[in-house]
């Protein structure tokens, strides 16, 4: 956990989500009692597999789609 | 307790595949512990950003970095892990070439935000949203790394001094570390810089297949034949990308008699995968009565190729001579 210095204490990041695979972050927020107020969940990887697959020939789908996802 | 060299696994936009193929050293992982302390691994292990930011440079002696670069958070950690490691070892066809993620190169940004956030069917949108750098949501700054419109391979982001090639790499190519890293540990000794970790020969030289040397008159599709399982795909018009690929991959789609579709990267002595294949595939394709061939009956043979690019750079469209689609709607 680290927290910036601009709102120590009141905001708490968890960069990166790890033991997954694909990359997430979380800011959490707390109120003035340390109270959670709000808390985000941000994907923060995009390879654009919907776009680029494509044009490719339907055969070769299963060796490429494998690669969205290795875990 | 005997002196330990503190290994680092990082990555970038990645399947993470390549975690796993570390993990599938199986009971041989226990080997690389024993020369190693693992002092980032997110994938893993709970690592976070700011325990990398906090190192000292130098402080990793060896980092295997998977993924490819894709975004300015991935270009971050590659700089600063390049920073605090003595040896930077890319691993995995994406760190080495690009790999599956570079066909984004086909693409760009703004098509591939299209299509993910309003064409694809289960995309309801209607403002079409898409992703900000910095964003105030309630009052809070979020942010989030800019995707970049090129996918590139980590040689083109930073100094890379191994390459251990695979989409992932084989346990039999891993497995090689392990002595690398030893001969490290004890005698401060190192292999040359820029060596591929896995054979200098092509696929094709290393194919358990049958090669007869047979001209091809026709592309098949899979659906269009049942090969013979003892002989050499590609001289049966299957495209395979055995004459254009390192080798070391001990032919594993092969044994499962599929094509290759050319993970290891370009070969030893060809830096162009897709351009060696092209060439191989000229020297086989129709030959045999090329005379009689008009430009239109060539034309015809060759439009038997679907999708030549996505094919032939299927692992290494960003370390292409041509590394993308530079015609807009081309």
């Amino acid at each position: 956990m680290a927290q910036t210095e601009e709102h120590a204490a009141k905001r708490i990041t968890i960069e990166p989500i790890t033991r997954l695979e694909g990359e997430g972050k979380i800011d959490i927020f707390l109120n003035d009692e340390g109270n959670v107020e709000n808390a985000y969940f941000q994907v923060v990887e995009l390879r654009g597999f919907e776009r680029f697959c494509q044009g490719r020939p339907v055969e070769e789908m299963p060796r490429i789609v494998t690669r969205i996802c290795g875990v | 307790m005997a002196k330990r060299i503190k290994l680092a696994i990082g990555l970038g936009s990645t399947c993470s595949g390549c975690d796993i193929a570390i993990l599938d050293l199986n009971e041989k992982i226990l080997s690389l512990v024993a020369l190693a302390d693992i002092v980032f691994w997110p994938t893993a292990m709970d690592f976070k950003l700011s325990d990398l930011e906090q190192m000292q440079n130098n402080d990793i002696d060896v980092t295997l970095y998977h993924g490819t670069i894709r975004t300015s958070e991935n270009e971050h950690i590659a700089h600063l892990l390049r920073e605090r490691s003595k040896v930077m070892i890319a691993f995995g066809s994406c760190a080495c070439f690009g790999g599956i993620p570079g066909l984004c190169n086909l693409t760009n940004k703004k098509e591939i935000l299209e299509t993910v956030y309003k064409e694809t069917p289960s995309t309801v949108n209607p403002e079409f949203t898409t992703p900000k750098t910095k964003i105030a949501q309630d009052g809070h700054d979020l942010t989030l790394p800019e995707l970049f419109n090129d996918a590139r391979a980590l040689p083109q982001i930073i100094d890379v001094d191994y390459y251990l090639p695979g989409c992932p790499p084989v346990v039999e190519l891993i497995e090689k570390l392990v002595p690398i890293i030893a001969n490290f540990l004890e005698k401060g000794e190192l292999p040359p810089k820029g060596t591929v970790i896995a054979s200098d020969k092509t696929l094709c030289e290393q194919c358990p297949l049958t090669k007869e040397n047979k001209m091809i008159s026709r592309i098949f599709r899979p659906h269009e034949i049942i090969p013979d399982p003892k002989r050499c795909l590609l001289e049966q018009g299957i495209l395979c990308l055995g004459p254009a690929t390192r080798g070391g991959c001990g032919a594993r789609c092969i044994n499962a008699r599929m094509p290759c579709r050319g993970c290891m990267g370009p070969t030893a002595e060809a830096k162009d995968q897709g351009a060696k294949m092209v060439s191989a595939i000229a020297s086989i394709l129709g030959v045999e009565n090329e005379k009689d061939l008009s430009e239109g009956d060539v034309e015809k043979l060759m439009s038997q190729i679907k999708d030549p690019v996505g094919t032939f750079y299927r692992f290494s469209l960003p370390v292409a001579l041509v590394n993308r689609r530079v015609k807009e709607g081309g």
